[in-house]
């Protein structure tokens, strides 16, 4: 369950080296145990240098995809987690748990208390799952409340520190870098009640409670005979709902060198008519800048960003009376500047989707709702007690009709 | 030399860190360790943080001591000080002090260090304590004989316990962290060396029960009770009461080293589950009823506070419980169950691991039927809740492929969907283009999963997964189909290709569609021909025999005009075959007209060697030969030539070896180059013991030349023997070589004739070397033992002059050796048959007169142009005194020789 290094180390596409360590830190006694348990199979943790370029090249974030390296790209060279094997002075070190997440790849080698040939399964390997906690903390420490870039060389400058108190000897004692910042901040309070470890200083406000329910809205809807419409509701807690609260339709035809759109949204009665937000974005990949625009719309207004290519309804709090809305336009496109214009992989040819982002507050589509007076707390003192709902779109669809759309498992099941 | 300045360390840590193995190589690497620790307790360094702090005692006054300790901690954070120094001790031990004698001095300088640190808040204490703690567990220095050892375990047993250290052991306000950190350093060290605290567990037990930090004590008493409870297993021996001992170790006499075991040894505390269930099962522990009474208590306590541990602890906890109460005969994991109900709900993703290692662990005796659907139905959720990161959702999915069931059914350690996750709960994971390459792979794996089972559950009709299948496959191979896309998104079509064929070789119906979109990508993006050769390389027959076929197609269809003719070389040398050789030929030779630059001909080459491996035909040396004359670069010209040559010469089995892929060299651009070592070794004549063994038969004597009858033996199948003689001394002519075509054991074989060409009558020895190809295809050279050649093998017969003339033709020959030549006379012992059986069977051909039972006259011709002439005459019973003239001085000796040879074999 221990950790036998970690690293920071920022992706820089078209630098010379394409990335720099940004920090690194090594458990020597851990390692001396790697050693042990894994026997003849033992890879030792290589310095900097080399880890830099064998993680660059095992995550393909080096440019040079030019060619075909069998190394990287044959087929049979499969990584379905983020656990990696790197090669490193001709042996592998395994395993290698990293992400990229805002250009910054986060990496560790958790210590595998058996030998590695064969591998064992991830499963088997406790450090994997801690591994993955220390990865995620250093990044919600890093990102959290960050802006600049001094912000966040300050932030790394502090994590050192922060590692020698939350993992001094690579077995990780709190995940919440927050809380070792504060142990380190009142580390003179003394504790004389017995007090969970994830809360290290005392809290000087009130007491309170917050239960908050937020809930998904997936879906992906087609407009289509042989298709069905998807949706997937998610949250804190997971039931089916009998309709998306958005139904709609967009089509486009190409007519030589324009395209034709017609989208229709319906909200559905049952749904609350009262949103944070609610826009959908209309992209439109693979094409040049939008050099003319003609369109009628029955509600809300339409913003243009040309050279994104891109369209923006701004539908607002409210849907009408009649729950219905429309927008219908020419657009012309000029010539395609590839480095200007997006590009992207599915919406090739008529293939084209807009998708809808809303938010809703007070309202949930399961009607799930945590009653603030029914919560107990068994502590003493009385927190004061609240909650919350909201319904939050995520990854909501709403594909061309007029032309191929990639289908998901469930519209062929239905 | 003094200490340095605080820059002249900055700068030596950072080229430190950039690189440790040639810092260390430089001139200063080897007094980096010992120049560390002096500035660690040298004035002037502390001085120089001094002034840094010049502030702080009066804060101190002012702020609290919390806000003191953070201004120094701030300080101390950007400037390389002894926190700095300290920090590179933590990471790189085992560079600065290598060895155990220099990692015990590093150790109780550190432990100096820290006991003259002066009464009050310092940042140094704690990573002082690690410092320690790190060189001796890392510099192999732990043990009852090292001082170190003896000074610091009692000084972290005496912190953990919260005693008052005194004064020396800084403000009160420090005693708290003081006393988690002496908590884990104990926690690493028993870590590294199991044992180390096995006699104070029933002291870390009661500190527990009362005021102590609860994380730090549950952890290292969850450790230390798991390490004891292997240990004495082992050994065979029970918890002897360790859970209620509460002494102090160290009270009067030194630490116990006895539970301690040879790190060398450390035990894996979690292997793969079922190994750990035979290694338990051999050497499980059943302890006395009192015993697991208290065990049952200790294990209770810990879990029932677990809930006030951070959830990475907690994780912690559970694991080595876990493996704890594994080992244990009659020690129902029930005890875990009240955690359960907590835990079966958890969103940690390592909290939900430990649940899982717990499953796996104890199966069915701990986790219902119900917690079973109920935990995969929470995995199967996790895998795709928005608000979990990719990465997390990708092991969660892994989990799922892996998932402890209670009744697994399929083979142990392969990766399978769980049997109560059926299609509907699937739903979601099921892959679509919208994902990225590594969640599309994953889910895609579990896809061909289901469509698996589908299968065997339903054969023949077309099944919705199976459906899904095809499209998604088809939807990845139109996005591998864009012009100028990135390679990733070829490389994700070809491993989903991959991952399809693997798990489902034996489906046609998701095959063909799956080989005819292929085909379909190729016709659209030749540009990705490596992926296709690679992934011929890669799958099995059940896709690759029929894609091979229809990429072969795919491309001699084509006009070998095509601007991606470089593309189509490249996978014609791989997809090409005997069959059908006229297509591939009329391409390639449409082909060669358009092959202007080095790199185009060097492809083209390749595939008329693939050919060349494969089949053979004149149509093919037709091409090799235009080639050899037509190619513009004079490489490409004399490969053809050479592959023309190998045709010709070479034999299937053999050219095949000899145009086989080497191993030891990897893929180049030329096809020069790829004549690799194999090729190589497969066309130089190795050396090798001989299996052939030849022997001279009976002299033939006819003719115009001496001929040598040789019978040859051979122990193996050989093929092209080249027989190879040299004469000592250049007493005959060179001789020609002698080519057999085949030999094999135990087929009598037609003799060899060897003419010679004497340039004087006179015996002589034969070097032999053969040179020959075996059934592997090598080419062998041996040096065989020498041949010798008689005198008598030289002899020749006179033409046979008319039957009157006889005996004047023996007397003008015998008349015309004198003078020039030499008379002798011998005694020629016979045997009990006489004269004439002697005669017949050594000289009969040469004789010219015989007059039997007394006289007879012999002639021999002895190339170049010597002749011997012998004259037996009035045979007595014993013998026959035989007089010779030869018209060579030279012969008469071995004419002596050979006579006396032949009475001495009588």
């Amino acid at each position: 369950m221990a950790q036998r290094a970690v690293w920071l180390v920022s992706h820089e596409p078209g630098t010379p080296l394409g990335g720099t360590v940004r920090f690194s830190r090594r458990y020597p006694t851990v390692e001396k145990r790697a050693r042990i348990f894994n026997g003849a199979s033992y890879v030792p943790i290589p310095e900097d240098g080399p880890f830099l370029k064998a993680v660059l090249f095992e995550l393909r974030l080096l440019d040079d995809d030019k060619d075909f390296m069998e190394s990287r790209d044959s087929c049979s060279h499969i990584n379905k987690t983020s656990i990696y094997g790197l090669t490193v002075g001709g042996e592998e070190l395994w395993p290698v748990v990293a992400f990229l997440k805002n250009s910054m790849i986060y990496a560790c080698v958790p210590l595998v208390e058996q030998t590695l040939s064969p591998h064992p399964p991830l499963i088997n390997i406790s450090g994997i799952s801690q591994g993955f906690e220390l990865l995620f903390g250093i990044q919600d420490f890093l990102y959290s409340g960050q802006k600049s870039d001094s912000e966040l060389n300050a932030k790394l400058n502090q994590l050192p520190d922060l590692l020698l108190q939350a993992c001094p000897f690579g077995t990780m004692l709190d995940a919440n870098f927050q809380n070792s910042l504060d142990n380190i901040n009142f580390a003179s309070v003394t504790h004389p009640q017995k007090q969970p470890a994830w809360r290290a200083g005392t809290y000087k406000g009130k007491p309170q409670v917050s239960i908050s329910i937020t809930e998904k809205v997936k879906s992906m809807q087609y407009d289509k005979q042989d298709i069905a419409d998807t949706w997937q509701v998610v949250g804190t807690v997971t039931c089916k709902v009998p309709v998306p609260p958005i139904l709609g339709f967009y089509q486009v035809k190409e007519e030589e060198v324009q395209l034709k759109i017609a989208i229709n949204l319906k909200l559905h009665e049952s749904v609350k008519n009262n949103f944070e937000f609610c826009e959908a974005h209309i992209p439109f990949y693979n094409r040049g800048p939008i050099t003319h625009l003609e369109y009628k719309i029955s509600f809300g207004q339409l913003e243009v960003f040309r050279e994104k290519s891109l369209l923006i309804w701004v539908i607002g709090q409210k849907f009408p009376k009649s729950m219905e809305i429309n927008l219908s336009g020419t657009i012309t496109f000029g010539t395609k500047n590839q480095e200007k214009q997006p590009f992207d992989q599915i919406c090739i040819g008529g293939t084209a989707y807009l998708k809808l982002h809303f938010k809703i507050l007070d309202y949930t589509l399961t009607g799930c709702y945590a009653d603030q007076h029914s919560v107990q707390v068994f502590a003493s003192g009385k927190p004061k007690i609240s909650t919350h709902r909201k319904l939050i779109s995520s990854d909501y669809y709403i594909w061309n009709s007029k032309a191929p759309a990639p289908v998901t498992y469930g519209s062929l099941l239905l | 030399m003094g200490p340095l300045s605080r820059e002249a360390w900055a700068q030596r840590l950072s080229a430190f860190r950039a690189s440790p193995s040639t810092s260390m190589a430089g001139p200063e690497g080897e007094d980096l360790g010992r120049d560390l620790l002096s500035d660690l307790r040298s004035e002037k360094l502390s001085e120089q943080t001094k002034v840094g702090l010049q502030v702080s005692p009066a804060l101190a006054r002012v702020f609290t001591p919390a806000r003191t300790e953070l201004h120094l901690r701030n300080f101390l954070l950007n400037s390389p000080s002894q926190v700095s120094l300290l920090a590179l001790s933590l990471e790189y031990p085992a560079q600065l002090w290598p060895d155990a004698a220099t990692a015990e001095a590093a150790a109780t300088s550190l432990l100096d260090t820290l006991v003259l640190l002066p009464p009050r808040p310092s940042a140094l204490r704690r990573p002082l304590l690690l410092a320690a703690t790190t060189a001796l567990a890392v510099g192999g220095a732990l043990g009852p004989t090292s001082e170190a050892s003896c000074r610091l375990l009692p000084l972290l047993l005496g912190l953990a316990m919260g005693r008052d250290l005194g004064r020396g052991f800084g403000p009160t306000s420090e005693q708290r962290p003081l006393q988690a950190t002496a908590c884990e350093c104990l926690r690493e060290l028993e870590s590294c060396k199991p044992g180390l605290l096995g006699g104070s567990l029933g002291l870390l037990r009661s500190l527990l029960g009362q005021e102590g930090p609860v994380q730090p004590l549950s952890l290292l008493l969850a450790l230390a009770l798991r390490n004891t409870l292997v240990l004495q297993s082992r050994a065979g021996a029970g918890l002897q009461g360790l859970l209620m001992t509460k002494v102090f170790p160290t009270g009067s006499g030194p630490w116990d080293w006895t539970l301690t075991e040879d790190d060398t040894h450390l035990q894996p505390q979690i292997p793969s589950w079922p190994a750990a269930e035979r290694e338990c099962g051999a050497a499980a522990l059943e302890p006395s009823l009192e015993e697991a009474k208290e065990l049952r208590a200790a294990v209770a306590q810990l879990l029932d506070t677990s809930y006030l541990l951070t959830p990475v602890a907690q994780a912690q906890l559970l694991w080595l419980l876990g493996w704890a109460l594994r080992g244990l005969r009659g020690q129902p994991p029930a005890l875990f169950k009240p955690q359960l109900v907590r835990l079966l709900g958890t969103a940690q993703l390592t909290l939900l691991h430990a649940v899982l290692a717990l499953k796996a662990a104890f199966g069915e005796a701990l986790f219902t039927a119900q917690d079973e659907a109920l935990l995969l139905r929470r995995l199967t959720l996790a895998a795709q809740h928005p608000s979990l990161s990719p990465p997390t959702h990708l092991f969660y999915l892994h989990c799922l492929l892996s998932f402890p069931e209670n009744c697994p059914l399929g083979p142990e350690g392969e990766e399978a969907a769980p049997l109560l996750l059926g299609p509907r709960l699937c739903h979601g994971l099921l892959p679509s283009l919208l994902h990225d390459p590594m969640a599309l792979l994953a889910r895609l794996h579990l896809l061909c999963l289901l469509c698996a089972e589908d299968e065997e559950e339903e054969k023949g009709q077309i099944q919705t997964p199976q459906r899904y299948l095809q499209e998604l496959l088809a939807g990845l191979q139109q996005r591998a189909a864009l012009d100028g896309g990135p390679r990733a998104l070829a490389t994700l079509c070809f491993q989903a290709s991959y991952l399809v064929a693997r798990y489902l070789g034996g489906q046609p119906l998701v095959l063909t569609p799956l080989i005819h979109g292929l085909a379909k990508l190729y016709r659209a993006r030749p540009v990705l021909a490596p992926h296709f050769v690679d992934l011929l390389d890669q799958v099995g027959p059940e896709l690759g025999e029929p894609l091979r076929v229809m990429l072969w197609q795919e491309v001699v269809s084509r006009r070998g005009t095509d601007e991606a003719l470089c593309w189509h070389l490249q996978l014609l040398a791989k997809v090409v075959d005997g069959d059908s050789q006229s297509a591939t030929l009329s391409f390639l030779q449409d082909a060669a007209a358009y092959c202007t630059d080095w790199v185009l001909q060097q492809a083209l080459l390749r595939v008329c060697r693939a050919l060349l491996r494969v089949s053979g035909g004149g149509g093919l040396a037709d091409l090799l030969q235009a080639l050899a004359r037509q190619l513009e670069d004079p490489d490409g010209r004399d490969h053809a030539r050479l592959y023309y040559i190998l045709l010709a010469h070479l034999a299937g089995p053999k050219l095949g070896v000899a145009l086989g892929p080497s191993l030891a060299a990897p893929a180049l651009a030329s096809s020069l180059v790829a004549e690799n070592q194999g090729f190589a070794a497969a066309l130089m004549v190795q050396e090798a013991p001989a299996p052939i063994r030849l022997s001279l038969g009976p002299s033939r004597a006819e003719g115009p030349l001496p001929v040598l009858q040789l019978q040859v033996e051979v122990l193996q199948p050989i093929y092209s023997l080249e027989l190879r003689f040299q004469v000592e001394g250049q007493l005959y002519a060179p001789l020609e070589a002698i080519h057999v075509p085949c030999l094999c054991p135990g087929r009598p074989a037609q003799p060899l004739l060897l003419p010679l060409q004497p340039r004087c009558p006179a015996p002589a020895q034969l070097d032999v070397r053969a040179l020959y190809t075996t059934p592997t295809g090598l080419t062998c050279h041996s040096h065989l033992p020498p041949l010798s050649v008689n005198f008598a093998d030289l002899f020749l017969p006179f033409p046979q002059p008319p039957e009157g003339s006889r005996q004047s033709f023996f007397e003008d020959l015998w008349d015309s050796c004198l003078p020039k030549g030499a008379e002798s006379r011998v005694w020629c012992p016979l045997g009990p048959q006489g004269v004439k059986p002697f005669v017949s069977r050594h000289l009969e051909p040469f004789v010219v007169v015989a007059q039997p039972p007394t006289r007879y006259c012999i002639a021999i011709r002895l190339p170049p142009d010597s002749r011997l002439l012998l004259q037996l005459d009035s045979a007595q019973a014993d013998g026959v005194p035989v007089a010779l003239r030869t018209d060579d001085w030279a012969v008469l000796p071995l004419a002596g020789d050979y006579l006396r040879g032949l009475s001495a074999a009588v």
